[in-house]
């Protein structure tokens, strides 16, 4: 259920506890990128129905950034981890 | 003309009047404690957690893997701050005025404290010695348990007199009683 969360720094909460920013997934583009490039990244999102990758900020908790990886329909929650370690892995890719 | 500044506990208000002598159930409110914010450099993390848990006469309450909270409660703020400027790659605070440090304990704490907290208390999960940030009666506080029957909650001083009237009444039913520490 995607009514709790387990915190990878504070265990498993209720998620009245966290506030939801968005999509994870999208990567910032350069602030030399092109404008449309930056429109792409702004405007043109993708709206899927299943297993989604978004940031959750643990504002009563840790107070730290987390990426979860969830499914927006069946709410089943596949990980969660600090935004920080997601971004690392993300630049080693 | 001279001012006199005079320290007046924020739940001094809540507590005055009729005082009975201690229930089994109790919630005791610590008038002057040392609280410090203190934060690890990014790759000390570990080494200042360490350096906190050995202090002697400091409680670590852990926030996040590089924020911590330094409580005492027999330290003087100037000792602690010495004792803090000493370990590496750590910034620190002086918050003692910003948060109000309660103390529960009793038979009855975790039915008293389930109607305050979504976490699970269970001496498993959150044994002796744990301490977290979590939600308590809406607001961000830090609990810790500090005995099999005994909890400690640090809440930001502004909301400390609405988490206290809940957690009275969330204790009604157990009989708990109310004081300052000394
Ligand atoms: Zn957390």
């Amino acid at each position: 259920m995607a009514s709790l969360i387990t915190c990878p720094h504070c265990g498993t909460r209720p998620k009245e506890e966290f506030s939801i920013r968005g999509a994870a997934a999208p990567k910032r583009p350069s602030p030399a990128a092109k404008d449309e490039v930056w429109h792409r990244y702004v405007y043109i999102r993708d709206n899927p129905k299943g297993r989604i990758l978004e940031y959750w900020h643990h504002v009563a908790g840790c107070r730290r950034w987390l990426v979860v990886d969830r499914d927006n329909f069946t709410h089943e929650v596949f990980g969660v981890m600090d935004a920080s370690d997601f971004e690392r892995a993300r630049v080693v890719e | 003309m001279p001012i006199n500044l005079l320290h007046r506990h924020v739940l001094e208000d809540h507590i005055s009047g009729f005082e009975t002598n201690a229930n089994p159930n109790h919630l005791s409110v610590i008038r002057r404690p040392v609280i410090f914010s203190v934060l690890a450099h990014a790759g000390y993390e570990a080494a200042v957690a360490e350096a906190l848990r050995k202090a002697d006469d400091i409680a670590s309450r852990y926030c996040n893997p590089s924020e911590f909270l330094a409580v005492s409660q027999t330290a003087g703020a100037g000792s602690v701050a010495e004792f803090l400027t000493a370990i590496p790659g750590a910034s620190f605070v002086d918050q003692s005025d910003g948060f109000v440090l309660m103390a529960i304990s009793g038979p009855s704490v975790r039915s008293i404290l389930s109607k305050c907290l979504a976490v699970d208390l269970h001496p498993d999960t959150f044994g002796e010695g744990h301490s977290a940030a979590m939600m308590c009666c809406h607001v961000a506080a830090n609990v810790a348990r500090t005995g099999p029957n005994a909890f400690e909650l640090l809440v930001p001083r502004s909301f400390a007199g609405s988490v206290f009237d809940e957690l009275m009444e969330a204790g009604r039913a157990h009989a708990l009683t109310r004081g300052f520490a000394d």
